[in-house]
This record gives structure tokens, sequence and C-alpha cells, in this order.
């Protein structure tokens, strides 16, 4: 049942190493990020209206051009680099992809000029970067001890990668902001700007779920 | 080789970095020190990967190196922004490069204008012996000194207020011109051995005129170095 869990294998696109393929799950979970890709391109941001405490009058949080512009085109980053992270069955270019989601999602939030939001997004970026050590020594270690990184050789070979994927699963939640982690997150969204800031929630589920799949199958 | 015997100590090496800097971090009061620390876990990631020693593992290292780098730079403008807006002084309308580097002397700031002949002679000769020998040095290493010895001249004509000549401007923007041209053929040439394998011939001739432009661009850097006496 496990070894189904990514469905009936459609076709692969063969790029030497870099090996894409399309299952039923990736396929949709591609499909997913592409689609919310074009939204965020398609729309623009929310105005907030933010109830003050203790006064009277509610302020209206405007999201100006200047902002609007470079976040839109992080948040298009984050998606493309989501769809990509669906489609790859090699371990170290998953590893890439999410490192990457990690990067923009600090840019989507990066623009935005109130403090809290920047000191959140500080504390996330270095959770971040600390979180590529496990990642990518993971993908090391699975290199040295099975010697390829390709997800569709992994699936056949005979060893336990038991502390392997324990660590990269500890990277993926540092990259992604889950749990343990997400108090840093958190705070980020209250910034102002709506699809822009759900790009960061989308990306995070689509990610965790497809770490879900790799270290099942695996 | 029996490379597990080495991998090992390295990976416990790699993770014992990861986690003394993690210890060090949590320490630390001062944003701009934990972030440099975090720098620290990045090299750590990258001992792990070299350590497996294999091919494969060399390609890994440089978007690794690639990754840590674009993070360490986005949250370095995030820490930015925020001291900006910690401080309540207007921001200034764009920052200059290496503005830091300014001597009082031209900011206004020391009372006695020292003339020292050494702020003007010794960047030249500095950048004059890098050029030199990045120009005997081959491949990328001595382009690498090379620009390292333009770059340093550039900004220390810069820092003690000098203007640099137009005559040197146009030759640099002619070189790295020829450079980026000389690179493209050297590239395409390589590309074409894989996707063309039967014009082996052209795709040589090209890569070995891309290579011969870039040398003998340093070669002629050196005959240049050779008059300049102003």
């Amino acid at each position: 049942m496990i070894e189904t869990i990514s469905g009936f294998p459609i076709g692969i696109v063969p790029l030497g190493d870099i090996v894409f393929s399309f299952s039923e799950f990736s396929v949709i979970g591609f499909i997913t990020a592409v689609v919310f890709t074009t939204i965020v391109y398609l729309t623009n941001p929310e105005k907030q209206l933010e109830a003050q405490k203790f006064k009277v009058e509610d302020k209206l949080e405007v999201v100006t051009l200047n902002e609007l512009k470079i976040r839109r085109m992080m948040a298009i980053v984050c998606g493309i680099a989501t769809a990509g992270a669906m489609l790859t069955y090699d371990l170290f270019d998953y590893a890439l992809f999410l490192s990457l989601v990690g990067i923009a999602n600090i840019g989507i939030v990066s623009a935005v000029k109130r403090e809290w939001v920047l000191n959140a997004a500080y504390q996330y970026g270095l959770i971040a970067i600390i979180s590529t050590l496990p990642l990518f020594g993971s993908a090391g270690m699975v290199l040295a001890k099975t010697g390829t990184l390709s997800l569709f050789e992994l699936s056949k070979i005979q060893t336990s990668l038991l502390f392997e994927k324990i660590i990269f699963a500890a990277g993926m939640a540092g990259e992604t902001g889950i749990a343990p982690f997400y108090a840093a997150k958190a705070e980020m969204f209250r910034a102002p700007g709506s699809p822009y800031i759900l790009m960061i929630h989308l990306s995070s589920l689509l990610l965790i779920v497809r770490t879900v799949e790799i270290l099942l199958t695996i | 080789m029996d490379i597990s015997y080495f991998y090992n100590p390295t990976i416990i090496v790699g993770f014992a970095i990861g986690i003394l800097s993690l210890l060090a971090i949590s320490s630390q009061k001062d944003d701009l020190h934990a972030l440099i620390l975090t720098d620290v876990i990045e090299c750590a990631m990258l001992i792990i990967i070299a350590g497996v020693g294999t091919d494969l593992a060399e390609a890994l290292i440089l978007p690794g190196l690639v990754v840590s780098l674009a993070e360490l730079l986005a949250v370095s403008e995030v820490l930015i922004t925020r001291k900006y807006l910690k401080s309540k002084t207007p921001k200034p309308k764009s920052y200059k490069l290496f503005e830091e580097f300014k001597l009082p002397l031209h900011t206004g700031e020391l009372r006695y204008n020292i003339q020292m002949e050494v702020l003007k002679t010794s960047p030249k000769f500095l950048s004059i012996v890098l050029v030199v020998y990045g120009a005997i040095l081959s491949g990328f290493t001595g382009g690498a000194v090379i620009a390292t010895g333009l770059l340093f001249y550039a900004l220390s004509q810069r820092v003690a207020g000098l203007k640099i000549s137009e005559e040197l401007k146009t030759l640099w923007e002619g070189m790295s011109g020829l450079s980026g041209i000389a690179w493209a053929l050297w590239v395409l040439g390589f590309l074409g051995f894989f996707l063309f394998p039967e014009k082996w011939l052209l795709c040589l001739l090209m890569s070995g005129l891309g290579l011969v432009i870039k040398v003998g661009s340093k070669l002629g850097l050196i005959g240049y170095i050779g008059e300049v006496n102003d």
C-alpha cells in the first residue's frame, strides 16, 4: 500500500542525471502549484483594515506598487520552485528546491516595511540557513552510503537509511518552517498582502507532502 | 582508496562544528554575530558533502555554496532594512558601494589635510604586482587575481578621492567585452562537443579561439602595464 503512494507512473523526462518524472501524485502537486502561481500573478493584493485597540478609527493598510512588484516576483519564484520540487526525482535537486523556497519565503515578506515582520523574517532566515546543514548533509550521507541520489535507484536499494531520513526530515522542517520552528514564521503572516502571503503556506504544505512521499519510497 | 575510512571522522567533524555553532548562536545577543555564525554552519554542511570524496559530491558542493550565499545575502538584506527602520533618521536615497571606506580626509571630519604620497603610489604598485602575477598564472585563478588587482586600484582611487583616467576606463570596458565574447565562444565550442560530435573540428577551433583571445588579452594587459608611466 505504502509503495504505491506516488500512484501510476505516467512518464519520465530523461535529462541525464537530473530526472524529472510524472506520476499521479506529482502531477497533481505540480498543477496545484502552477495554478496558484497564475492566481498570484493575476490578482492584486488585498487591502487590510486593522482594528485599533483603544481607538475609534481603524487603520487601512495599503500595499504600494513598489512593494507589490518585488513581492509578486518572489511569490512567482516560490511557486515555480514548488512546482519543480513536485516533479524532480533527484534527492539533491529536491533539497535545492527546498532551500530555494526558503529563500523566496523570506523574499516575499522582506519588502514589508514593518519592524516586527522583518524581525520574524530574520529569525526565520536564521533557521532556514541552519537547516541547510541537515538537509544537504543527509543528501551527502545518502550518496556516501548508496552511491546514488536518484529516487528511482534508491527505491530499489535494500539499505537502511533511517538516520539519513530523520536528518532530512529535520532539515525539511526547518526550511519550510513547520511545527517546532513555526513560532519564528507565524509573525510574518501579520503582514498585509494576501495572495503573496498565502504562497508561503501553500509551498510549505505541498513540500511537506512531497517529502513524506519521498521518505516513504526510498 | 577506501573512502569510508575518511568519511566517518569527516561527518563527526561536520556535525561537531554545526552543534558548537548552534551553542554559540544560542548565547549570542547581537544579530549580526548570530548571522555570521550561521554561515559557519553552512561551511560545516560543505564539509560533510566534501567528505564523500567522489566526483558527484564535488559537483554538489557548488550548488550548496550558491544556496548558502543566496540565503546569507537575503537575510543580511532583511537585517539592513530592519536596522534602517529602527533608526529614525531619514534614509539617504541610495547607498554607495564601499562608502564606509572613505577617509575622514574627504568627509571633512579631519582637521588637518594631510597629503601622504604613499596613499597615491602604493595602490598603483600593489595592483600592478597583482595584474602581472595574474597574467602569468593560467585559467580562472589568473583572471581572478587580475580582477582583484584592477578592483583594488579602482577602489583605492575612489577612496583617495582621485579620478580614474577615461583612457583606462575605456580599456577596461574593451577588455571585459572581449573577455565575454571569448568566454561565450569557449562555452559554445565546449557544448558543441556534446551536442554535435560530428562537427568536432569546428567546436575545437571555436573553443581554441576563445582561449587564445582570453590569454592574448591577458598578455596585452602586460604590454599595457609597461606603457603606464604617469
